[in-house]
């Protein structure tokens, strides 16, 4: 066996003195990464939420083919992007944000805080617009402010890390949208108790786009740039394409909320071609890590395809809707509904295809520390051998097929197909739920006795260096 | 002499080796070896120095494979002192995958 060095490393495999501050970065232990039940509990609540948002659009699948903003079909929404897609993404940014930025969040007594309320506020919110009491949606709207607002201090410790690049960039940027997002919805959760104004259709968008985009939407891009090439094996000559899907997603919708907000359909339309170049500019990094990959493409890519192409019709669902006097306006509605779930089928495959990555790896790391070591089958422990992927590959299927159905039956105003649609996205959680969650009993081993109380040998030590060091 | 004195220093560096390339990547279910992570083997009297690196920083098992390979080389060199140091300079790129890795991880070659 032999070392194959990398090229102008100056490395003969000889003796050499170590150069001082190489380690100073100090132990690689698991300091930085929360604990496994921080994410998994996000992860396990949000796929909860994709079960409960498809029964919820499969039982309001009347009120969605009639009208989109009955208390009903808001509640399913509500569902849907709450209890399963922000709650889903804070458990990834939970991991992912200290492992990439190597700093801890500030607290993890905040994380756990932070699951149940934010869960609390998903699961409440959606319950006072179906069905009251009238001070359960305001009340929950506020829960769900201070909730963000502790999610934002315990993430902004790895957030300031100065290591991370674009993808903390990125996550700097969409936990701010979090925030206002967030605080959107609580004024306008207070203003149907105070009726401070009328809650028109074209505020209700600037606020749904500022979640879909700003918040679900600049992180997914952001995180995507140090996904993709990892996943991928891909080393791309240039990633200018990211840069610009994060900076252009991020300012555009700033623009095209305002636009909405304001009902300035210049300034949104401004913003919406802003947008449309950040998505593109996302599309075309996709297909750059596609193409330098140095590994086979795999079930997390079937994902990827689907949910792209999702970006597409809900793109092309908003400029055919926001034509001028191209079509009329109980069919605008129709559309804009279906541009709203094609967003998010596109982030909800998005999280379901990288849940099949994320939620191994914490499994794993966890079996690690417990001193299991092997498969089930008594093979070296590897991440595919805790999830199965004929059930990745069937949970693709079923969440595709509904997200598309729903959006099929929304822009045609077919409650049969929505509610067909509901049903298969509720199905596909439960798919992708149970996968994932039993995938580590059915496919890791057993401890070996010898390891289950073994002490860490005293001669050995690991450091790492910072970015820039060399040894 | 002790033992460990009496060992040649490749014979030390060649069962580093050799205990490194038990370490796999669980995601791609390939040795660090092979993978290229390993940049430098090191032994100095009984200190036997290890630098190796990650496909990316901020990679998901970022904590877990020096770990594995500070274990591997403890029990495969238990009358030594290892050191397992994670650099990111210079940084690693596919093209220091082994022929074979490359051959297992799929098809693209260029």
């Amino acid at each position: 066996m032999e070392l194959r060095q990398p090229p102008g490393s100056g490395m003969t495999g000889s003796p050499r003195p170590p150069v001082a501050g190489a380690g100073s970065a100090g132990p690689l232990g698991p300091a930085a990464a929360p604990p496994a039940w921080v994410p998994l509990s996000f992860l396990a609540a949000a796929g909860a939420g994709l079960i409960g948002g498809g029964f919820g659009v499969w039982f309001a699948a009347d009120r969605l083919a009639e009208s989109p903003t009955h208390p009903g079909a808001v509640s399913a929404v509500h569902v849907a992007v709450l209890a399963f897609l922000t709650v889903g993404v804070l458990g990834a940014l939970h991991q992912f944000a200290p492992v990439v930025g190597r700093r801890p969040l500030r607290s993890t007594r905040a994380a756990g805080v932070t699951v149940g309320a934010m869960v609390a506020t998903a699961w409440l919110l959606p319950s006072g617009f179906a069905h009251g009491p009238d001070w359960l949606v305001p009340a929950a709207g506020v829960l769900g402010l201070a909730t963000v607002i502790l999610a934002a201090w315990n993430l902004s410790g790895p957030l300031s890390s100065k290591v991370g690049g674009l993808p903390l960039w990125g996550l700097r940027i969409s936990g701010g949208y979090l925030v206002v997002t967030v605080a959107f919805g609580a004024v306008y959760a207070l203003d149907r108790e105070f009726g401070w104004f009328p809650l028109l259709s074209h505020r209700v968008l600037a606020h749904a786009h500022l979640g879909l985009l700003g918040w679900l939407g600049v992180t997914y891009v952001a995180v995507a740039e140090k996904l993709w090439p990892m996943f991928l094996l891909a080393h791309r000559p240039r990633a200018r394409s990211g840069l610009m899907a994060v900076a252009s997603l991020a300012s555009g919708t700033a623009v095209a909320a305002t636009g909405l907000l304001f009902a300035v359909p210049v300034v949104a339309w401004l913003g919406a071609l802003v947008v449309g170049v950040g998505l593109g500019a996302h599309l075309v990094s996709l297909a750059g890590c596609v193409r330098h990959r140095r590994r086979r493409l795999e079930v997390l890519h079937g994902y990827l395809f689907a949910s792209a192409g999702f970006v597409v019709v809900a793109a092309t669902l908003a400029a055919v809707a926001a034509w001028p006097g191209l079509v009329s306006t109980p069919l605008r509605v129709q559309l804009v509904a279906a541009e709203v779930a094609a967003l998010v089928g596109w982030l909800g495959l998005a999280v379901l295809g990288h849940a099949h990555k994320i939620v191994p790896f914490i499994a794993y790391s966890a079996l690690r520390a417990r001193g299991v070591t092997s498969s089930s089958t008594g093979e070296p422990l590897m991440f595919a051998h805790l999830f199965s992927v004929r059930l990745a590959w069937l949970g693709l299927v079923l969440g595709g097929a509904g997200f598309a159905a729903v959006v099929w039956g929304l822009a045609g105003g077919h409650p049969d197909v929505i509610a067909a649609g509901g049903a298969a996205v509720a199905t596909a959680g439960v798919v992708v739920t149970a996968n994932l969650a039993g995938g580590p009993r059915r496919g890791a081993g057993r401890p070996p006795a010898s390891e289950r109380h073994a002490a860490p040998p005293p001669s050995r030590q690991v450091t790492v260096g910072s970015p820039g060091a060399s040894p | 002499m002790t033992e460990y004195a009496a060992e040649a220093e490749g014979d030390v560096t060649g069962r580093a080796l050799t205990a490194l390339g038990g370490v796999l990547d669980p995601e791609l279910g390939l040795d660090i070896v092979s993978l290229g992570l390993v940049y430098d083997v090191r032994v100095t009297g009984r200190l036997v120095e290890v630098d190796m690196t990650l496909t990316t920083p901020g990679c998901p098992v970022a904590e877990q494979l020096p770990a594995q390979a500070a274990a591997v080389l403890t029990a495969a060199l238990p009358h030594h002192q290892v050191e397992v140091r994670v650099v990111w300079q210079p940084p690693w790129t596919p093209e220091l995958l082994s022929p074979a890795a490359l051959q297992r991880l799929g098809y693209r070659t260029g």
